[in-house]
C-alpha cells in the first residue's frame, strides 16, 4: 500500500506560523480538565479567552484556565465578548495586555445587542482604528458585509472574521455569496467566526476558500465534546484541502464514469 | 480603611502595597491585571504601589470564552 502524506500549508498570522487552522473557544466547558481534552483533540495551536474579574470567592486560590492552557505553548487570544461600545472594547484590550504580559493580540468583538450578538458595526471601526493606532493587533468579528469586511482590513486589522451565523446558533453558513465574496477581494486572513453547529459547518467554510474557522459551542455544547473536537479537526484539514484540490464544476444533468466505448450489449 | 474590591467593600488594616494586598486575597495567579480607580497599575509597580482610602480596584483575569 502506497501512503500519501498530505502536507497542509502552514498558516501565518501575526509573524508566526501555525500548522492548525482551527481556533477554539474555551467556554461553555464542564470544567477545566474538559476544555483542555477537547484543545489537545482539536489540534488548535491558538485558543479565545475571555477577560472577566477574578472570583474572589471560596475558589480564589484554585486553578485557573491558565494554568491548563499554558500561554508559553498556545497563543492566547483575548476577546472584548461582553462589550456593548468602544470604549469597553479599548479597555478590555489593555486589561487582557497587561494580564498577558504586554502581548497585543486580540480578538475584537464589540457586540450591537443580547439577542443577536450581532457585531455594532460603527462601534467595532470605532474601536480597531483606535487598538491599531495604539499597536494592537487585531482580529476583527463582523458581520458577512463585504464592503465592511475591506474597510476593517483598510484600518489595519490582521484577520477580518465574519461570522458564518449568530454566535452559538449552530446554524451553518447562511451565506456563501458574501463569504465568497470577502474571500476573493481580501488580502489578509479571513477565518469564520461563529455559527457553526457541526463538521460539515466547517468542511464548507475551509472549501469557500477561508484561512480559517473559529469556534466554540459547536465543540463545548456536543454531547460528546472530545470526540466533537477530532471531528472539527478533520473537518477543516478535508475542507481545506478540498478547496486546494478544486471542486468539479456543478451540472444539470449526469456525466457518466465508465466509458461509453467498449460495450458488448447488441441492442445499441 | 475602606476599599472596593471588584465592587465589594473591604476593610484593610492601614495602607497597603498591592503585592500585600494580593497575598491577603490568596490570589496566586500570575496572568491578572489590577485597575486602581480605572487606571492599570503594571505588574513592575505591585511592591511599591500603595493602596488608599476609598481606591477602587478591578482583578481581572482570563476565564473561559469564545
Amino acid at each position: 500500500m502506497q501512503l500519501v502524506v498530505v502536507k497542509l500549508a502552514k498558516f501565518i498570522l501575526d509573524k508566526k506560523e501555525y500548522t492548525s487552522r482551527l481556533i477554539i473557544g474555551t467556554g461553555k466547558y464542564k470544567d477545566f480538565k474538559q476544555t483542555k481534552a477537547a484543545l489537545d483533540a482539536s489540534g488548535a495551536e491558538m485558543v479565545t479567552v475571555a477577560i472577566r474579574r477574578v472570583n474572589l470567592g471560596q475558589e480564589k486560590s484554585g486553578p485557573n484556565l491558565l494554568d491548563y492552557i499554558d500561554p508559553e505553548r498556545y497563543t492566547i487570544l483575548p476577546n472584548t465578548a461582553g462589550c456593548y461600545n468602544s470604549q469597553d472594547a479599548i479597555r478590555t484590550c489593555q486589561i487582557a495586555s497587561e494580564i498577558l504580559n504586554g502581548k497585543k493580540l486580540v480578538k475584537l468583538e464589540v457586540l450591537g445587542d443580547k439577542k443577536t450578538l450581532y457585531p455594532n458595526i460603527a462601534e467595532t471601526i470605532k474601536a480597531a482604528n483606535a487598538l491599531v493606532k495604539d499597536g494592537y493587533k487585531v482580529m476583527v468579528y463582523t458581520t458577512d458585509d463585504p464592503i465592511v469586511a475591506k474597510e476593517l482590513e483598510n484600518i489595519g486589522c490582521i484577520s477580518v472574521m465574519p461570522l458564518a451565523a449568530p454566535i452559538g446558533s449552530g446554524l451553518g453558513m447562511q451565506n456563501k455569496y458574501n463569504i465568497l465574496s470577502i474571500v476573493e477581494n481580501a488580502s489578509v486572513p479571513i477565518i469564520v467566526d461563529a455559527g457553526v453547529g457541526t463538521a460539515s459547518d466547517a468542511s464548507i467554510v475551509m472549501e469557500l476558500g477561508c484561512d480559517g474557522v473559529l469556534m466554540n459551542t459547536a465543540i463545548a455544547c456536543a454531547k460528546d465534546p472530545i470526540l466533537m473536537a477530532s471531528a472539527m479537526k478533520m473537518a477543516v484539514e478535508s475542507g481545506y484541502l478540498a478547496y486546494k484540490a478544486g471542486r468539479i464544476p456543478k451540472k444539470k444533468y449526469a456525466s457518466a464514469s465508465s466509458p461509453i466505448e467498449g460495450n458488448f450489449f447488441e441492442n445499441e | 480603611m475602606e476599599i472596593y474590591i471588584n465592587q465589594e467593600k473591604k476593610i484593610i488594616d492601614g495602607e497597603i502595597s498591592i503585592n500585600n494586598l494580593l497575598s491577603f486575597l490568596e490570589i496566586q495567579n500570575k496572568y491578572i491585571a489590577v485597575e486602581v480607580n480605572k487606571t492599570i497599575i503594571p505588574k513592575s509597580e505591585y511592591k511599591t504601589f500603595i493602596v488608599k482610602d476609598n481606591d477602587k480596584i478591578e482583578i481581572i483575569n482570563a476565564v473561559g470564552g469564545g
